[in-house]
């Protein structure tokens, strides 16, 4: 092992340790959403950064993978370790269903599309009562278990969490670093170029389409059974934008990027909210500040304050911009 | 169970709503075409000019957790909101986009989502999250004409909208300023050379659009109350018509949304009201699918 493998190993070693180190349960219910956000944002980020197609339909995709494993393990039976997989299934298949006729469109027509399909979305959960019990959303969704041992304290559920991310984010290099990351790479640089050197454009748009989905709903099926309610309102536009936010406001190109944009403004609201009332407004006002201040994101920022940590400098985000003018 | 008068009642009001989003819409495309980005804010400017508006409209309102007494003439008041709002937009200019103008869009996307989250949680600190009744000059009224009931408000929609299509055409087309508009528009760095102050320029766009949605809230609030979240829906729809029109054109915009309000009255009435605020999307998703290019699409031109 190299010495970086070696410091990732202890990292993620030592955040296992958190729910020993963390005793208040309100903050350790506020982890374990930003690591299952992290999940949603390493999806988005796989779709965005990797492969430059813009998407406001996550939160959709996260209220599909939610509702599917909801739905199976309280109608079914299921257990919510056969379910969470049954949603990303679900995900994947509609994300594939939807993305295939979408990714003609590009740029900003893309974008808009999506918009479309995550609002009629959340209108089939807020209306399709027979299946979604409407407005009121499901509840006694059950916890997972681990033989007689139920993962139902967020102390436990935790590692739940911590391993899809883990698992996530491993997913998300081995991709990265593959054949098919390099092809992604070459579709958000250039569209024409990609195509001229052999690589089939629409299939790999919407294989990344597709795997944005299958994190989506992944992080859904866990988020579902460790709030064990669910209701329309958590997968809103406004949900799918706050996970465009943290991307970016991460750095969209790298995984570490998206990891920690989720993380960080998941805690940003808790840090605000001393000021009460206007925390929010707060958190708006501080987008628009670290957008224009911190052009590559956290990431590239820290790259910048740490001049040793050098690694191939990661694309900046306005390499998304000329697939947005080829629309 | 159709319905001639009831139909001919929804197609009025489905074409003043329409109207409202043929306004937003080109709020949108304005700025879409002077700088390429899309700005989501736009909905918060129909929402908080209405705010500020509805708060030296009634005898008293609560700000800031205190009774208010402002009560001005209603012709004041919408005055006051324009200028108010023209200085708004410059601000917005000048915080939101000029520091990221060469960036791409996404980082201008990113920082007018946050303008908008901004804007909407200080509508909530300043007024309270209850819903606010606005006054219409002509309250509820409605004009009966041979067994039609029409609304007085939205007749006044229709007309007002006419009127700003109109002055918005003279101003384009006859002009100057008009003219460095579109120049601008067309093409940013060859108007920089003929002289065109494009910066002032992109200023002025932003202000004129968030002057339409201000007059877009100012003349959709009695039919709605006003919330912190009445942009939120309204600006989406707009940009669905907008696409549907065939985004950039004007003439599109002005069409595809009186069609997305009409259709969408029709439909929550005859096939779904559950699935009203759907209809909108299924026509974007349908039109986006067959004919990108919108219905009157103009091809959208390609900047290098």
């Amino acid at each position: 092992m190299n010495r970086r493998a070696t410091l990732v190993a202890l990292l993620a070693l030592a955040c296992a340790c958190i729910p020993f180190v963390l005793h208040s349960q309100y903050m350790l219910q506020v982890t374990d959403t930003a690591l299952i956000y992290a999940i949603v944002v390493i999806g988005l980020g796989i779709l965005l950064g990797f492969a430059g197609q813009m998407s406001l339909a996550q939160a959709a995709f996260f209220g599909i993978g939610a509702y599917s494993s909801a739905i199976a393990s309280t109608t079914l039976g299921l257990s919510p370790w056969i379910s969470i997989p049954f949603g990303v299934l679900v995900s994947v298949a509609i994300g594939a269903g939807v993305g295939y006729p979408a990714l003609r469109l590009s740029g900003h027509y893309l974008a808009l599309a999506t918009i479309g399909f995550g609002i009629i979305v959340q209108l089939v959960f807020i209306n399709a009562r027979g299946l979604t019990n409407g407005p009121d959303g499901i509840n006694s969704i059950p916890p997972p278990h681990l033989g007689t041992l139920a993962l139902d304290t967020y102390q436990t559920y935790f590692y739940v969490a911590y391993g899809a991310l883990l698992l996530s984010i491993y997913i998300a290099w081995r991709v990265k670093h593959s054949r098919i990351g390099r092809a992604f790479e070459a579709i958000r640089e250039n569209e024409i170029a990609a195509q001229a050197m052999g690589i089939n454009v629409t299939h790999y748009k919407v294989l990344a389409f597709v795997l944005a989905s299958g994190f989506g709903g992944l992080a859904g099926g866990v988020i579902a059974h460790m709030t064990r309610f669910i209701s329309p309102d958590s997968y809103s536009f406004d949900q799918s934008v706050i996970f465009l936010v943290m991307l970016v406001i991460g750095g969209s190109a790298t995984i570490t990027g998206a990891v920690t944009g989720a993380i960080l403004l998941t805690f940003l609201p808790e840090f605000l909210r001393p000021l009460k009332d206007s925390y929010i407004m707060v958190y708006g006002a501080a987008v628009v500040v670290m957008v224009i201040f911190m052009p590559e994101g956290i990431v590239g920022l820290v790259r910048r304050l740490i001049p040793t940590y050098q690694t191939p400098p990661a694309a900046p985000m306005r390499a998304t911009s000329n697939v947005a003018d080829s629309a | 169970m159709f319905d001639l008068s009831a139909t001919l009642q929804l197609i009025v009001s489905g074409l003043a709503m329409g109207a409202i989003y043929a306004l937003v819409a080109l709020g949108f495309i304005l700025i879409y075409n002077a700088v390429g980005v899309v700005n989501f804010a736009q909905g918060d400017f129909v929402m908080f000019p209405s705010f500020i508006a509805v708060s030296f409209i009634l005898p008293s309102v609560i700000v800031f957790g205190s009774v208010m007494h402002w009560q001005l003439p209603i012709i004041a008041v919408y005055l006051l909101v324009l200028i108010l709002m023209a200085g708004f937009g410059l601000l917005f200019n000048r915080i939101a986009y000029y520091p990221l103008r060469d960036r791409g869009w996404l980082p201008v996307v990113i920082s007018t989502i946050g303008v908008s989250i901004f804007l909407r949680n200080l509508a909530q600190i300043v007024w309270g999250s209850q819903p606010i009744v606005f006054p219409s000059p002509f309250a509820l009224q409605t004009l009966s004409a041979g067994g039609l009931h029409l609304r007085t408000q939205d007749l006044l929609i229709l007309g007002v909208s006419a009127l700003l299509i109109a002055f918005q055409f003279v101003l384009f087309e006859r002009t100057t300023l008009g003219k460095q508009m579109r120049a601008t528009a067309q093409d940013r760095a060859t108007a920089q050379l003929l002289g065109i102050r494009v910066d002032r320029i992109v200023a002025i766009t932003f202000i004129y659009s968030v002057l339409l949605g201000a007059i877009a809230g100012l003349l959709v609030s009695p039919i709605f109350t006003v919330t912190k979240e009445m942009g939120g829906l309204i600006s989406l729809k707009a940009f669905a018509a907008s696409i549907v029109g065939g985004f950039g054109s004007i003439p599109g915009a002005i069409i595809g949304g009186l069609l997305i309000g009409v259709v969408e009255n029709l439909g929550g009435y005859y096939i779904s009201s559950d699935y009203k605020d759907a209809i909108a999307f299924v026509i974007l998703i349908g039109v986006l699918l067959l004919r990108p290019s919108g219905l009157f699409g103009e091809r959208v031109s390609e900047k290098a």
